[in-house]
């Protein structure tokens, strides 16, 4: 009898563990829009399979959750030499890779050769995992990391020196971007033996604060908090990405409790969202632009009295209105206001169709006057419906006289076109990758003001362009402020291109969520993220 | 027999020929390729992009790339996706049993609901029954899938919360590894209590979905075949003997009635493949219908060009099974 009292207290107690264990798990459950191509950032350039490898992983240094400040991560500090081209990492020490994924278990932490690994990959053509998973490294290519690098070397285990071929501040905030992950080297020379190369893209293993359980391809993405992450576990317990490609069933699972946090709501439910007491709806201008650039190289757009007077003479706010829905914020600078940087103080052209006729005037033209004016044929994030806009643009055009004929093409040759200066007047934008103003400011450079470079304006202008090189090059954020402000006093007054608007971004989450914060950068992070 | 079924599978090579041009040249006439796609904003420098477009092989003549292609195909090579550098098979495969299991309810719903209702409409000819019943089959019908299944969502998994909105299986109460894809299947297996339940719950709102069209051309050719039966002389002579009303209809007159049903249902299988396209994107299925559309998007050439030929591949090797049958079955098909 004694015997079952203490077997039935004993089930009793497990049960009860059980339950408080079950009870206490907090599980975030984030709508997301697809299927991510792989797990290795620096293979990948969408936004979706950048958001479902992050959890796992570090970087050297990371953007702050939440804004485009570059802090501390895997590094905990560095150095820069005194000619800026010597960056001495100093790295985390006890630092844990995640244990028991894909079959392979950590003997070390992380050090040097980690990091070294990470970047090789990508830079060394016969680095042995260089070709593995098609091996396109688009951003580090396009932030033009071997142009930058000259040497990344160990100097012990836990200090690298990175030299530059010319001082560059700029590579601070690529350095956080996902490209620049750190792996396991010796998770890769697990698989590596073993014949399973292509497991280190499939099946992630990292320092980051989730560890990778299962991907069930166009389904369901599973992770959970690691316990052992340096900077303490994370407030939930369980992440999983529920794969909702329809935007509409995304908002359905929210408001049902199907899931907490939901990707890109459609525009036109951001009213109901709002009045929904059980959600919550953030918002903030996207870490983009769209803008017209005038082509400086053909008359009359050689004339800024002319650019001016456009600038004054399109309706942007009925652009905002009509075609972005409210999903659009009015721009008056190249970069948005998100960035660090952002010259405030610059007053938009106010529109004015009689005061732009009269400087139109003034700068001798006079008649009507035929222009071709250019819209992509594709939606972007920055721009819903370029033709709708050149639409609008023709007809704003129209009352200054000018006749402009809209042009367009199939999108990789619209882009090239563009980039040869074919246009007089066309329609293109810019989504950033790092946060650095720089990452704006360069599509106005003398450097790509070059036939098929990205400066579409094709406006050269020194005392912007030398500025942008005295800012890249010095690593003092108070004196790179300033001269950014400076830059956009001058891109204002000079008109290059007419700003047309930066897109907002909504993200509806459960009022549940507790510290959601919306990322600049268009991340989705959660990491400091709980559940009440 | 032998010859027969040689016949049946000889005259297969040229759909088969066909298919693999049409697939190959009809992926090629969309603009963009895969590495084109790929590209932003930030443009790509000219060598880049004639060095992945090596690698890919679309450096080539086109018609070298189709001998390529073919010759893999031959080889049983449906290539590599240029996305995930996962095999074709290998996703394909991953991906198809969700879509036979939303398939096979979708079926059961469209069988389960339509033979009766088209049954009872026949009987009750004329009746306000029939009119009705007609009425919303032809409605169903011509339901738009993408409009039906959002309408559905809003109403019936949001509005009345009697079914989850999307998904196969509620995250956060339940968790098991995929065994055999089928998720029914893999809940009964995992041995976590209330999880095939909620398996099905799930099913219920896109299966009903992708039923629908099935549903209402099943109940219509159901009422006409009933119709055309009733007035045989078999039953006439069954009603006669004095037998219920419910064993002429049920077993006399139905069991003969199904006969063009089968056949109708058959045929149905196309359109529950093209159906799932849609259903699958609403519902967040993971099946190969969504995948497909994902490969598009992409310009995954190889995913694209594989998938379709084993989607083809399959509804023609069920073809060819129902030829082969019918001619068992039919001495009179097999000499024709």
């Amino acid at each position: 009898m004694r015997h079952f009292w203490k077997k039935s207290l004993g089930v009793a107690a497990t049960a009860l563990l059980l339950g408080t264990t079950a009870l206490s798990a907090k599980t975030l459950v984030y709508c997301s829009e697809g299927s991510p191509e792989n797990f290795t950032p620096a293979l990948n350039t969408t936004g979706t399979s950048l958001d479902a490898a992050r959890p796992v992983y570090s970087q050297l240094v990371q953007f702050e959750r939440g804004s485009t400040n570059v802090i501390p991560d895997l590094a905990e500090k560095w150095d820069v030499s005194a000619d800026g081209k010597e960056i001495l990492f100093h790295l985390r020490k006890g630092v844990k890779f995640h244990s028991g994924v894909g079959g392979f278990t950590p003997t070390r932490d992380f050090n040097a050769d980690d990091v070294l690994f990470s970047f090789n990959r990508q830079w060394m053509p016969d680095h042995p995992y260089a070709k593995v998973s098609g091996g396109k490294y688009d951003y580090f290519n396009d932030m033009d990391m071997p142009t930058l690098l000259d040497k990344i070397e160990k100097v012990d285990d836990l200090t690298v020196k990175m030299t530059l071929k010319e001082p560059n501040a700029p590579i601070m905030a690529n350095l956080a971007m996902d490209f620049a992950t750190i792996h396991s080297a010796e998770y890769a020379a697990f698989l590596d033996k073993a014949g399973k190369k292509e497991q280190l893209d499939q099946v992630p293993v990292g320092t980051g604060p989730f560890q990778f359980v299962t991907y069930q391809k166009d389904a369901v993405l599973r992770f959970k908090a690691f316990d052992k992450y340096y900077a303490g576990k994370a407030k939930i317990d369980d992440l999983v990405y529920a794969i909702t490609p329809d935007p509409t069933a995304r908002l359905a699972k929210l408001r049902a409790g199907e899931c907490h946090v939901a990707v890109s709501p459609r525009p036109a439910d951001l009213a109901e969202i709002g009045k929904d007491p059980a959600l919550d709806l953030k918002s903030q201008p996207g870490l983009n632009i769209a803008y017209l650039a005038f082509n400086t190289q053909k008359k009359p757009f050689d004339d800024k009295k002319v650019r001016q007077a456009i600038s004054m003479g399109i309706d942007q706010a009925a652009i905002i209105k009509d075609v972005y829905l409210g999903a659009g914020q009015a721009a008056k600078n190249l970069m948005p206001p998100t960035i660090w940087g952002y010259n405030d103080k610059v007053e938009g052209y106010k529109f004015d169709p009689a005061k732009a006729a009269a400087m139109l005037k003034e700068a001798g033209v006079t008649g009507p006057l035929d222009v071709d004016l250019w819209w992509m044929p594709v939606q972007r994030p920055y721009n819903p419906n370029a033709k709708k806009i050149a639409e609008m643009m023709q007809a704003d055009l129209a009352k200054l006289g000018l006749n402009a004929k809209l042009v367009s093409y199939e999108w990789g040759e619209y882009r090239k076109r563009l980039q040869n200066g074919e246009h007089m007047l066309g329609q293109l934008g810019w989504t950033g990758d790092n946060g650095d103003p720089d990452n704006f400011f360069f599509l106005l450079g003398c450097a790509a003001a070059r036939p098929g470079g990205q400066n579409l304006a094709k406006w050269c202008n020194k005392d912007f362009d030398d500025r942008m090189i005295k800012a890249r090059a010095s690593f003092d954020v108070k004196e790179r402020t300033k001269l950014y402000e400076e830059m956009q006093v001058i891109q204002h007054e000079e008109a290059p291109v007419f700003t047309i608007a930066h897109s907002v971004v909504y993200e509806p989450t459960r009022k549940e969520v507790v510290d959601w914060k919306i990322s600049p950068l268009g991340r989705h992070e959660f990491y400091g993220v709980d559940l009440k | 027999m032998i010859k027969y079924f040689f016949n049946r599978v000889l005259l297969t090579l040229p759909t088969f020929v066909a298919l693999m041009f049409v697939t190959f040249a009809a992926i090629r006439l969309v603009p963009g390729d895969p590495v084109e796609v790929r590209t932003g904003e930030h443009g790509i420098t000219p060598e880049r992009l004639a060095f992945f477009r090596h690698e890919l092989g679309l450096d080539q003549p086109v018609w070298k790339q189709f001998f390529d292609y073919v010759w893999a195909l031959l080889h049983g090579d449906f290539g590599t996706s240029v996305v995930t550098s996962t095999s074709v098979v290998k996703e394909f495969f991953t991906l198809f049993p969700a879509t036979l299991e939303l398939s096979f309810f979708a079926m059961i719903i469209a069988i389960g609901i339509g033979v009766p209702a088209g049954a009872i409409a026949a009987v009750k000819r004329g009746s306000f029954y029939d009119q009705a019943l007609m009425g919303i089959s032809l409605v169903g019908y011509s339901m738009p899938i993408f409009w039906w299944g959002l309408l559905l969502i809003m109403f019936v998994a949001e509005g009345l919360h009697l079914t989850p909105v999307s998904g196969r299986v509620d995250l956060i109460r339940f968790f098991y590894e995929p065994v055999t894809g089928f998720m029914t299947i893999d809940a009964l297996l995992s041995d976590q209590k209330g999880a095939f339940w909620d398996a099905v719950h799930h099913l219920i709102l896109p299966s009903f979905v992708l039923g629908t069209v099935p549903l209402a051309v099943v109940a219509r050719m159901t009422r006409s075949s009933m119709l055309e039966v009733l007035s045989e002389d078999y039953v006439r002579t069954a009603r006669a003997k004095g037998l219920s009303e419910f064993r002429v209809i049920g077993i006399h007159a139905l069991r003969n009635a199904l006969i063009p049903v089968v056949t109708v249902i058959g045929l149905q299988v196309g359109t529950l493949l093209a159906g799932a396209v849609l259903t699958e994107t609403i519902f967040s299925w993971p099946g190969v219908g969504h995948w497909l559309i994902e490969s598009l998007s992409r310009r995954d050439y190889p995913a694209l060009q594989g998938g379709i030929m084993l989607i083809s591949m399959m509804v023609i090797v069920v073809n060819v099974i129902i030829d082969v049958l019918y001619g068992v079955i039919n001495p009179r098909i097999r000499h024709g």
